[in-house]
């Protein structure tokens, strides 16, 4: 039976995890643009860079079984992380794609997942096993209305991706640097013939994309807790997100992540949580059979 | 050198090595190790349950090794270890490894999907089976050198709906669990604890490792009408995240939430902080069994790695699985594998962190629970149950 209190319920909470998948989704797209291969580390974007937040916001943190004090303002931290973050991007590119760049998509790919591996690992390593709880900038508070619960952090996961999604669009429509990324993206050999410096765009490209991915994470940190597995299931989502909306598209990709996290809310309530996660992926599906280039997608012919 | 020369010394090298694997090191002498086998989840996504572990280890044999005359004859413990990971076929790749490295006996696993996938292996390998998973099935596998160090799900859901019935007069329960073995088990159990109550679950919700949004699982026992929902989750993040919701949707003031032993465990109290409080809790063992040992236990542990160990679910029974084959070994004067499967089929009353141990027929030792309410962060005690041997 229809219920609206829990169904408007249902839809905010939906919006605010389908922003999520939207944010680790277009990672997940600009670097499918700019080179060709998905990054199946994107989900670990999310974690490594939480785990790096929590130690300089916490009094107190076990690294490498020793108790460390490096507590600083939390403005310093997040600036800290990306400027970090940013590096790492660069790095990413440079071990990660740049040796592998002429071998074809699988080398790559492969890599990706290595890279994956390998930051699971080094978290367990650095930060142990236990779940680190990260204390949001704002009190995590609850408001109430007509039946209606938001959480403060979930509206910040909103404005926070709206404003985002709207840089995005500045940057990609108005912007010199935008224009080149898309440029990059549609035929590199052109846009290297017009100029663009395309090794560096696509270090560029890598270095945004990991930042969406920290700044995901540094969202929902504080409800969900800094642990290893926590970009797991998200990626997961965003890649199916990523393809629902049409695989390369920035619009699809927005939309797809919202219309997941919000389907699968209500299917979870409506039809059987037990088939939560699958919804997902049954909308893949769907997506695919009667739409096979995604909501967004540009419609690929084959010549006979 | 001559050919039966030669020959003499590759047969006597290959009965060397054969006697050795034939008797492990049960007759070697004095001073000599005794080599203990773990198998926990070191790596992959059940890493938090394998490092407490693998610290309730090393405590341990710590602690059995500063003994005088250690386990007896002068011999302390070493400990083996392998990597069961997060895949069944890589655990019981780890424990066929393990079999292979001279051990008398081996600890854990915890998660019961593992120990159900090894127990055809360990039913081979007669050693003595020190384990936590607390699904009931585990020890109704025939193997009768398995042991159960911790209070079976059958007793929890018991004792929790118990309390709920009884103690809290809830009419409409529901019931939230995690997908993976132990939550499914533990949730049977709650449905076939109703049935003692004429009762009928009105509903009952699951959920994957690693879920990030449990509004629609809560907002279906809410609509459903529960008074109260028994939660059987494994993973403490997870539980974070469901008592952050089950608050900020308004649910705590008119829904009481009765978790299990994992859900109390510390690192989950920890990780959910205000959000636990006010819920209750299963405990399998006696909250606040301020017994010598389990006092030295948390203090000891506490200075060690600068937070507390998990009584139940993690470090305490993996301390108390190893202390209890050392008191064994010591009482019966050897390590032989098939004497201590006997000796400890007859434990009585032996004493640990948990609480008492005495085995019954299946080769359970702990027979406790208890249930308690979150204060302050703390789990303060409401009600004991025991069940008869």
């Amino acid at each position: 039976m229809f219920d609206l209190s829990a169904t408007l319920q249902l839809i905010v909470s939906g919006l605010a995890m389908g922003a999520i998948y939207a944010l680790v989704a277009l990672g997940f797209i600009l670097i499918y643009n700019a080179v060709g291969v998905v990054n199946f580390a994107q989900g670990d974007f999310v974690m490594f860079p939480s785990f790096i937040a929590v130690s300089f916001i916490l009094p107190s943190v076990i690294v490498f079984g020793s108790v460390m004090h490096w507590q600083l303002p939390i403005i310093a931290v997040y600036l800290l992380v990306l400027i970090l973050m940013a590096g790492f991007g660069l790095l990413f590119n440079r071990i990660a794609y740049y040796p592998l760049r002429d071998r074809g998509w699988l080398p790559v790919v492969i890599s990706t997942i290595g890279v994956s591996i390998f930051l699971r690992n080094l978290a367990q390593i650095v930060w142990g096993s236990q779940p680190i709880v990260f204390p949001s900038p704002f009190a995590l508070q609850t408001l109430s209305a007509g039946g209606l619960h938001l959480r403060t952090q979930d509206l910040l996961i909103l404005g926070v991706s709206a404003l985002l999604i709207a840089f995005q669009f500045v940057l990609f429509e108005r912007t010199t640097l935008g224009k080149q990324m898309r440029a990059t993206a549609q035929d590199r050999a052109t846009a290297q013939l017009l100029g663009i410096r395309v090794d560096r765009i696509v270090a560029i490209t890598f270095i945004y994309s990991v930042l969406l991915g920290a700044i995901a994470g540094l969202l929902v940190s504080p409800i969900f807790t800094v642990t290893k597995e926590m970009g797991g299931l998200i990626s997961l989502k965003a890649f199916a997100a990523s393809i629902v909306g049409g695989f390369g598209s920035i619009p699809g990709a927005i939309i797809g992540g919202l219309l997941i996290g919000v389907v699968e809310n209500l299917g979870g309530y409506y039809i059987s949580s037990d088939y939560k996660d699958a919804i997902a992926f049954v909308i893949l599906i769907g997506v695919l059979l009667l739409r096979p280039s995604g909501l967004f997608g540009e419609r690929v012919s084959e010549k006979a | 050198m001559s050919e039966t020369r030669k020959r003499f010394l590759v047969q006597s090298a290959v009965a060397g090595a054969a006697s050795t694997f034939a008797f492990p090191n049960i007759a070697l002498g004095k001073g000599e190790p005794i080599r203990i086998g773990t198998i926990p989840p070191i790596t992959g996504s059940n890493a938090l349950n394998g490092q407490e572990e693998l610290e309730g280890a090393h405590y341990a044999v710590e602690e059995i090794n500063s003994r005088p005359g250690k386990c007896f004859d002068d011999r302390p413990v070493e400990l083996v270890v392998e990597d069961a990971t997060n895949d069944n076929q890589a655990a019981v790749g780890a424990l066929n490894k393990l079999l292979g490295e001279n051990v008398v006996a081996v600890v854990q696993p915890v998660l019961s999907t593992q120990i159900q996938a090894m127990a055809p292996v360990m039913k081979g390998a007669a050693l003595p089976w020190m384990t936590g998973g607390t699904a009931v099935k585990n020890t109704q596998l025939g193997l009768t050198n398995l042991f159960r160090c911790r209070a079976s799900d059958g007793i929890t859901a018991h004792g929790l709906v118990d309390f709920a019935v009884k103690d809290k007069k809830l009419k409409k329960i529901g019931i939230l669990h995690s997908t993976e073995a132990f939550g499914s088990g533990g949730a049977d159990q709650v449905e076939a604890s109703l049935k003692n109550y004429n009762m009928k679950a009105i509903g009952r919700e699951g959920f994957p490792k690693d879920t990030k949004d449990f509004t629609p699982e809560l907002l279906r026992l809410k609509t459903a009408g529960a008074d109260g929902i028994v939660a059987y989750v494994q993973n403490p993040s997870d539980t974070a995240v469901i008592l952050d919701q089950f608050k900020s949707l308004g649910m705590n003031a008119n829904i009481a939430l009765l978790g299990s032993p994992a859900v109390g465990n510390t690192t989950a109290l920890a990780t959910a902080g205000a959000a636990a409080e006010g819920i209750f809790v299963a405990q399998d063992f006696i909250i606040g069994f301020n017994s010598n040992i389990a006092t030295k236990f948390i203090t000891t542990f506490y200075r060690e790695y600068h937070r507390q160990p998990d009584v139940g679910t993690g470090q305490g029974w993996t301390r108390d699985a190893f202390l209890l084959l050392a008191d064994t070994y010591r009482k019966i004067g050897t390590a032989d594998p098939a004497k201590a499967v006997e000796a400890l089929h007859k434990t009585k009353h032996w004493e640990g962190v948990l609480g008492d141990f005495t085995c019954d027929a299946e080769g359970n030792l702990v027979h406790n629970m208890s249930v308690g309410v979150v204060k302050n962060g703390k789990v303060v005690l409401v009600k004991t149950v025991t069940v008869s041997v």
